[in-house]
């Protein structure tokens, strides 16, 4: 398949880039002691982006054979002319970029292949019955497994050619407890890029299930949050939200085009001295990160790139259009979901770079504040910057101790301000998306993590 | 529709799993072709086409059930033989059923044969006009997202009990998301959305017009007041507030899961004696009519809420047998995913006031056109900015207002609704009116 993308790219005068994707997906779900899925799914084609007249088109095939991806190429190509004479910016030209080859493996010692299905549907159905069984106010109990695999090849007209895998599982639980018609919920889920035994290296099913269980009960017996502006101590999953959805939508360069609060703050300050933000294809500081990426869709090599330095806004996020554009070198960051998917501008694992402060240090010194882990229900993020997300859990913090879990709170602000506040970052580093799937139109795997931050925000609850 | 290659290709797997010793069978198979034109800050976008065929195949194995699928043909064989693997594999439930076959009358009007040579460039000329309408009703008004596109489906289902159905459909979809500019002051962002089964049904002018009208509506938005009291839903907003509630809560799986509230309300008030909430599948030309369900099952008109009161839940063969109650026929989703359960052409019946005349008698009131924030589809609880929102003042429209919040139940708002406009919009494919709210809290920005 490779040398027909190539000798089809070769032989093609005008700019073209093939993409041929082949999507194994397997989903194995268990509610309250039922199964609910247990499926398997395959997808296989080949995306074709031709630039005719400074425009795009695009057309995807299922049909592999040569004449087959042909007439997707002269479809993507009379696609682009018809909108040729009403374009009117028209694409001037596509930033050089570090064109890559080769061929670029999972690095696992455990394929998820080597591993039947009989053994992941005992351990979701185990896990779901650990769940239900583990008190008597559980209401409701799930636990899941999916697992994605990606073969792809992506040849273009400059050069770039490569034979690219990926494997990603993913493992989910839910507990709902209920008590005197009240209910809570609470989720926790793991992911990695690599095979089974990366998945549990860091939290265990067991684990999961415990801290998901007890935090849905103990929800039931907690006071709700009282609003207002706190010191609080944010761990690395809201950290990783906030990096992700809050700030790193907002340095995508086709949404500061679009009129981001960004645009013109590069070489600016947008956060306190202490905050370093990145997005890298590698998983920096510890393993598995979720939105490993070698090689963009673009065919251009990933690389860690430096979106804050120590508080100034350094660099957005590129495909090849927009690095033209801004007439910087693209930074590796197209990504296509499916086959049928053309590339947009996406992240990949985004994080605050660790700090000196060692975390119990950091809680020591709120005298009157708040301890909030991961991300819970509901969030919304602008491209100004504004957002709002539920906290998966609360606790306060009095006189320097963690004490007790409170419900129902929201962290909101704007992103920047709430980092601009940051007084002390954290020692440690986890990667925390968990099984998160970022949407834009189209699906991405991404991870996002960071240490722990101490800073100040609005907490929305209920009114004293 | 039944000789189709389609067809024909359900009808082989649907051997080849029974080959494999699946005791029932069931595939559902999918052709699409879609081209679609996308608009960014006034400008054309990338075009896009595509074509696919999809077969899923769910197979059954003493109640035991298995689903795979693929979109290549040649790999038919081993997706057979992985449903099997899958089913064998799982554990047994007694509601793993499949439909018995049922007769029934093709809806009317979900095909156009002119859409089969619809082309890019077709598509490219309405997507230029999507801009040249903005243009001439205001130079203000800027296009910064829109779209328009074509699918042309064909839909085939086979199973082991004799079920065999097929049935082509077009839908021509276009949108536009607008912001107006004058001066210094800058709209929110207003959305208008139209949909046709026919290329003459295209209907660009009024979406795009509607679009354009209420962005320039909430230029000189300035915050509002706040109070607790009455608020009017524009049919989007309603759509956006108390859309995902309805569908919860009266979606059986839900029910089954103990999640549901309305689980043990059937034939009980859940809603003010004004609400009449109805499914109709077979809406003539309707954009999510279809004549059988994912698994098969004729389509009809239901009501879900009559006069206040709950009447039917939203079942697919699953939760119809586990439940004891007859099929309504919602199984949803399409050859990539197990049946889901899903609404088709949802529709809150118009009351006989017109919306002028609901404003008519409010001394204070929020009229909101959009709305943006979360809605809890489980406690109700709901809570987000008004976009697009004007304040009521004595029976009129004062002025639009920015930045303003709104809270409140969903439950209760539905309980205590105090009007229902005679006015309706298509909201995609749900028809919905003006409703007025009760002891809503709004708060300024």
């Amino acid at each position: 398949m490779q040398k027909l993308l190539e000798s089809i790219a070769a032989s093609t005068p005008d700019w073209v880039e093939l993409r041929y994707q082949a999507r194994r997906t397997k989903e194995i779900r268990v509610r309250n002691g039922k199964l609910e899925e247990s499926s398997s799914k395959q997808l296989t084609g080949v995306g074709v982006r031709a630039l005719v007249d400074g425009v795009f088109g695009f057309a995807s095939t299922t049909d592999l054979a040569e004449d087959g991806i042909r007439r997707a190429v002269a479809e993507a190509q009379s696609s682009a002319r018809a909108a040729a004479s009403a374009k009117k910016q028209k694409i001037a030209g596509l930033a050089p970029g570090r064109f890559a080859r080769g061929t670029f493996p999972v690095q696992t010692d455990d394929p998820l292949d080597n591993h039947p299905l009989e053994e992941k549907l005992a351990l979701v159905m185990k896990t779901e019955e650990s769940v239900r069984n583990a008190s008597d106010a559980i209401a409701s109990s799930m636990a899941s497994f999916a697992e994605i695999l990606d073969e792809k090849i992506i040849v273009n007209s400059d050069g770039s050619s490569v034979h690219l895998f990926s494997s990603i599982p993913e493992f989910r639980v839910v507990a709902v407890a209920q008590q005197d018609g009240d209910q809570t919920m609470s989720m926790d889920s793991t992911s990695v890029h690599g095979g089974w035994a990366d998945l549990f290296g860091i939290r265990t099913p067991e684990t999961m299930v415990e801290d998901c269980v007890q935090l849905a009960v103990d929800q039931l017996s907690a006071p709700h949050a009282i609003g207002g502006n706190y010191t609080v101590v944010l761990d690395p999953g809201l950290v990783g939200v906030l990096s992700h959805e809050a700030i790193g939508h907002t340095v995508e360069a086709d949404i500061v085009l679009g009129g981001a609060v960004t645009l013109d703050k590069i070489g600016k300050r947008v956060a306190s001295d202490l905050i370093t933000m990145c997005d890298s294809g590698k998983s920096e500081h510890a393993s598995g990160a979720t939105g490993i990426l070698a090689v963009d869709d673009e065919g251009i090599e990933t690389e860690r790139t430096v979106l804050i330095e120590q508080g100034i806004l350094r660099s957005f996020l590129h495909n090849r259009e927009s690095a033209a554009h801004f007439g910087v070198e693209p930074t590796g960051n197209a990504r296509a979901y499916e086959y049928s998917d053309e590339p947009l501008v996406r992240m990949r694992n985004t994080y605050i770079e660790p700090g000196e402060t060692p975390v119990d240090e950091m809680i020591a010194g709120v005298k009157n504040g708040l301890y909030l882990k991961g991300l819970g229900f509901g969030g919304q993020a602008d491209s100004n910057a504004e957002f709002m997300f539920g906290v998966r859990e609360a606790r306060r913090i009095v006189d320097g101790k963690i004490g007790e879990l409170v419900r129902g709170a929201t962290l909101s602000g704007n992103a920047f301000e709430v980092l601009e506040s940051a007084d002390a970052v954290g020692n440690d580093f986890l990667w925390s998306l968990g099984a998160g799937t970022c949407g834009k139109g189209q699906a991405a795997k991404v991870d996002a993590g960071g240490p722990h931050i101490r800073c100040v925000a609005t907490i929305g609850g209920r009114q004293e | 529709m039944t000789d189709s290659h389609l067809m024909k290709h359900c009808q082989q797997a649907l051997d080849s799993t029974r080959r494999h010793s699946a005791d029932e069978v069931e595939v559902f198979g999918q052709t699409q072709r879609t081209i679609s034109v996308e608009i960014e800050k006034a400008d054309l976008q990338t075009t896009k086409s595509q074509q696919e065929t999809m077969i899923g195949v769910r197979a059954f194995t003493n109640r035991q059930v298995g689903f795979s699928c693929s979109n290549s043909i040649v790999d038919l064989e081993s997706v057979c033989l992985d449903a099997v693997k899958l089913a064998k594999a799982s554990p047994a439930d007694p509601n793993n059923v499949l439909p018995q076959p049922d007769p029934f009358e093709p809806v009317v009007g979900l095909y156009d044969p002119a859409a089969e040579s619809y082309s890019a460039s077709d598509a490219v000329k309405r997507a230029i006009e999507i801009l040249e309408i903005a243009a001439a009703y205001d130079k203000r008004v800027i296009v910064g997202n829109g779209a328009i596109s074509v699918n042309v489906v064909e839909r085939c289902i086979v199973n082991s009990n004799g079920l065999a159905a097929g049935e082509r459909g077009s839908v021509f979809s276009y949108y536009a998301l607008t912001t107006a500019r004058d001066g210094d002051q800058v709209s929110n962002m207003a959305f208008d959305f139209g949909a046709s089964r026919t290329v003459a049904g295209i209907e660009l002018e009024p979406v795009v017009r509607n679009a354009c009208e209420r962005a320039l509506g909430s230029l000189g938005a300035a915050p509002g007041e706040s109070f607790s009291g009455q608020i009017i839903l524009s049919p989007d907003a309603v759509s956006d507030i108390l859309g995902g509630l309805l569908l919860f809560q009266t979606n059986a799986r839900n029910v089954l899961t103990g999640s549901s509230r309305w689980g043990d309300k059937l034939g009980q008030a859940i809603a003010h004696s004004s609400l009449t909430v109805v499914d109709d599948a077979r809406l003539e030309e309707g954009v999510a009519s279809s004549s059988f369900d994912r698994e098969g099952v004729p389509r009809a008109r239901r009501e879900i809420i009559r006069d206040g009161e709950l009447v039917s839940l939203f079942h697919n063969a699953y939760t119809s047998q586990a439940m004891g109650t007859p099929n309504t026929g919602h199984a949803s989703g399409g050859a990539r995913s197990i049946p889901g359960i899903g609404p088709t052409n949802l529709m809150v019946l118009p009351g006989d006031v017109s919306k002028d005349d609901l404003i008519a008698d409010m001394k204070q009131g929020l009229l909101v056109t959009r709305y943006s924030g979360h809605a809890d589809p489980i406690s109700g609880d709901f809570s987000g900015v008004a976009k697009g929102a004007f304040l009521i003042k004595n029976g009129k429209i004062e002025r639009p207002v920015s930045g303003t919040l709104i809270a409140g139940n969903a439950f209760d708002a539905l309980r205590q609704l105090s009007g229902i406009s005679s006015e309706t919009a298509r909201v995609f494919s749900s028809v919905l009116p003006y409703l007025r709210l009760e002891s809503i809290s709004v708060t300024a920005g």
